[in-house]
C-alpha cells in the first residue's frame, strides 16, 4: 500500500517548500488591515518549518527525520534559506532546527484549560524573509524542484515520498505550469508518488478560504483552478488525520488550499504515536 | 497460604533506535519467582514518540501506579503531583526553542495498571482490577482459553492517535470519559499479559486467525529455544508486527 513507509532516522523523508517571490507578492490581502501577500507566504513558511522542527523535537535534540529545502523564485531561482542556512539546497531538520537566521517573540492566545484564552509569548524562529521582486518563473522553479527530487529518491527508494509545498499566488510569467506540475508528481519512490500541495495566496474580492476542496467550482479564478488540478489527491492517512481536526474529506479531497492554514500537512505525517488531545 | 506469582517484562526497543530511545515503561523492575504475596499492582505504559520526554513520564507514571499512588476514583487529582514531579525533572537546565516549545505541551504517555488480591481465599483465587487510559492492553489466559482483553479486542481498533495520559493538566480534560476500568477474578494457574500497542496488535490479529499466541507467550525466554529478542525481531522481519518498542509484562499465578 502507497504511503506507508516509515519515517525514521534510517529512512528520512524529504520536504521542498517552493515559493513565490515574484514583484505582485508585494500587493496587499484585501481587508482591513492592510498586510502584503509576501510577508503572509513568509509567515506560512516559518510556520511550517516551526512545525516540522517540533515535530522531530526529543529530549536529546532534533531527529532528522526529514531533509528539507526552500527555494524561492521571481528575479532568480534558487535556495532561500536566510542567515547561515543560505545557499543550501537540502538541509536536515536538525541543521533548520539550529539555524534560524533570527528568533522573534510573538503573543499567541492559547487555552487556559477552564474554557477560556490567555496571551502566551511564544518564541518564533524567522528563517525566510519576505520578498517581492521580478517575475514568476514557475515553470523554471519546478523544474528546479524536479531535478532536486529526483536526485534525492534516488538516493532514497524506499522513503515516504517527498512531500513539495508550492506557495503561490498563482500568476506563472513563464507559461502554463500544468505540465511540470506533472512532471514533479510523476517522480516516485516505491512507496508512492510524490504529493504536490499547492498553496494558493490570493487577493481576488470573492477569495473565500478553502482547504482541500475536491472540486474546483467554487474557486474565484482560473489561477486556483490550474493549481487546483495540478495538486495531488490527499492519501487517506492524510484525510483521516484532516477528519480527526473536523473536516469533512471525500476521497477526492486535493492537496489544495486557499488562503488557509497547512500545518495538517505537518501533522498528518506518520512519525510515531501522536496523541489525540495534543493541543 | 497467599497466592503466588511469576512475572517478568520482557521489552525491545524500536528497530533503528538505541535502547536509550526506548520509551515503554513498565513496574516493578525485578522478576518474581513464585513468592507469596497478598497483592500486586502491575503497570506498563507507552510514551509517546511525538512528545519529548515522554518516557521519563511513562516511567513516573508505571511507579505512582504500581506504588498505589493512583486513585482509579480520581485519576485527575492523583496526576497532579506527578505532573509537578515531571516539571521538576524536565526543567532542569536552559533547553533550546523547539525543545521549549514541545515541553509547554508536555509528555505523553498510556498507562495500564492491573492490580491482583488474594481476597483471603488462601491463594487459589482472587480479584483483579485494571484501569487503562489509551492503547496498551491486557489479556487473561485461563487454561488454553482467552477469558478477557482490555481495553481493546480486536487489531482494527489500534489507530496512531489513541488519548494520552498528558504531563501538562490542560490537555487531559477528557479523562473523566477516556478512563477505562475493568475488573474480573482469577484462579491458581491463570497467566495476564500487559501488552503495548504494536505487540498487542500482533496478539489480536493471531487470535482472529484462530491461532493461540498464549502458548508462545507462556514459554518464551523461559524455554530457551524461544528467546523473546530474536523472536520479537523475527516478527519484524516478516512485517507481522509493527516497527515500534515493545513491551510484554507476564504474569503467572500458582
Amino acid at each position: 500500500m502507497a504511503y506507508t513507509a516509515e519515517i525514521s532516522r534510517n529512512n528520512p523523508s524529504c520536504f521542498l517548500f517552493l515559493i513565490d517571490q515574484s514583484g505582485s507578492m508585494a500587493d496587499n490581502f484585501p481587508g482591513e488591515v492592510p498586510k502584503k501577500k509576501a510577508d503572509g507566504v513568509a509567515d506560512a513558511i516559518n510556520k511550517l518549518l516551526q512545525n516540522l522542527v517540533i515535530r522531530c523535537a526529543k529530549e536529546e535534540g532534533v531527529r532528522d527525520y526529514f531533509y528539507v529545502g526552500v527555494i524561492g523564485y521571481g528575479a532568480t531561482v534558487g535556495p532561500s534559506f536566510s542567515g547561515s542556512l543560505a545557499g543550501k539546497e537540502l538541509v536536515a531538520v536538525s541543521e533548520i532546527a539550529n539555524s534560524p537566521a533570527r528568533i522573534e517573540e510573538r503573543v499567541k492566545k492559547v487555552d487556559d484549560g477552564a474554557g477560556g484564552l490567555v496571551d502566551q509569548k511564544v518564541k518564533f524562529p524567522i528563517w525566510f524573509e519576505p520578498t517581492a521582486n521580478g517575475g514568476t518563473p514557475m515553470c523554471q522553479a519546478l523544474g528546479n524542484a524536479k531535478s532536486i527530487l529526483q536526485k534525492w529518491m534516488g538516493q532514497h527508494p524506499n522513503s515516504f515520498p517527498s512531500v513539495v509545498i508550492h506557495i503561490t499566488d498563482g500568476e506563472s510569467t513563464d507559461g502554463d505550469p500544468s505540465q511540470a506540475m506533472n512532471e514533479v508528481k510523476s517522480l516516485s519512490s516505491s512507496d508512492g508518488n510524490v504529493l504536490l500541495f499547492n498553496l494558493h495566496i490570493s487577493n481576488n474580492p470573492n477569495a473565500q478560504s478553502t482547504a482541500f476542496p475536491d472540486s474546483s467550482a467554487s474557486l474565484p479564478d482560473q489561477y486556483a483552478r490550474l493549481l487546483f488540478e495540478g495538486a495531488s489527491l490527499l492519501t487517506p492517512t492524510m484525510r483521516n488525520v484532516a477528519g480527526e481536526h473536523g473536516f469533512s474529506l471525500s476521497d477526492g479531497a486535493k492537496c489544495f488550499v486557499l488562503n488557509a492554514d497547512l500545518v495538517l500537512v505537518i501533522q498528518a505525517l506518520d512519525i510515531g504515536t501522536r496523541a489525540s488531545n495534543l493541543r | 497460604m497467599t497466592m503466588r506469582l511469576f512475572y517478568e517484562a520482557l521489552w525491545l526497543q524500536k528497530a533503528g533506535n538505541s535502547e536509550e530511545e526506548y520509551e515503554d515503561a513498565f513496574w516493578p523492575k525485578p522478576r518474581l519467582s513464585g513468592e507469596p504475596i497478598q497483592v500486586v499492582s502491575v503497570a506498563v505504559a507507552d510514551g509517546a514518540t511525538d512528545s519529548s520526554f515522554s518516557g521519563i513520564w511513562a516511567r513516573q507514571l508505571v511507579r505512582a501506579y504500581s506504588h498505589g499512588n493512583i486513585d482509579p476514583a480520581n485519576i485527575k487529582a492523583s496526576l497532579s503531583k506527578i505532573q509537578a514531579r515531571w516539571a521538576r525533572t524536565v526543567n532542569r537546565k536552559p533547553l533550546p526553542w523547539y525543545a521549549e516549545e514541545k515541553l509547554r505541551k508536555g509528555a505523553f504517555s498510556t498507562l495500564l495498571g492491573v492490580t491482583l488480591r488474594d481476597e483471603h481465599h488462601g491463594g487459589s483465587s482472587g480479584t483483579w482490577e485494571a484501569l487503562a487510559v489509551g492503547d496498551t492492553c491486557l489479556a487473561h489466559v485461563r487454561g488454553d482459553e482467552l477469558v478477557a482483553t482490555f481495553p481493546l479486542s480486536s487489531s482494527t481498533q489500534f489507530n496512531n492517535t489513541p488519548f494520552l495520559l498528558c504531563s501538562n493538566p490542560n490537555s487531559n480534560t477528557r479523562l473523566d470519559v477516556e478512563a477505562q476500568f475493568s475488573s474480573g477474578a482469577w484462579e491458581t494457574g491463570d497467566s495476564f499479559y500487559l501488552m503495548t500497542d504494536a505487540f498487542a496488535a500482533w496478539f489480536f490479529r493471531e487470535v482472529e486467525e484462530g491461532a493461540k499466541p498464549w502458548q508462545i507467550l507462556r514459554d518464551v525466554e523461559i524455554d530457551p529455544s524461544v528467546p523473546f529478542r530474536p523472536w520479537i525481531e523475527e516478527l519484524r522481519r516478516k512485517n507481522a508486527i509493527r516497527n515500534d518498542d515493545v513491551t510484554l509484562y507476564r504474569i503467572d499465578v500458582s
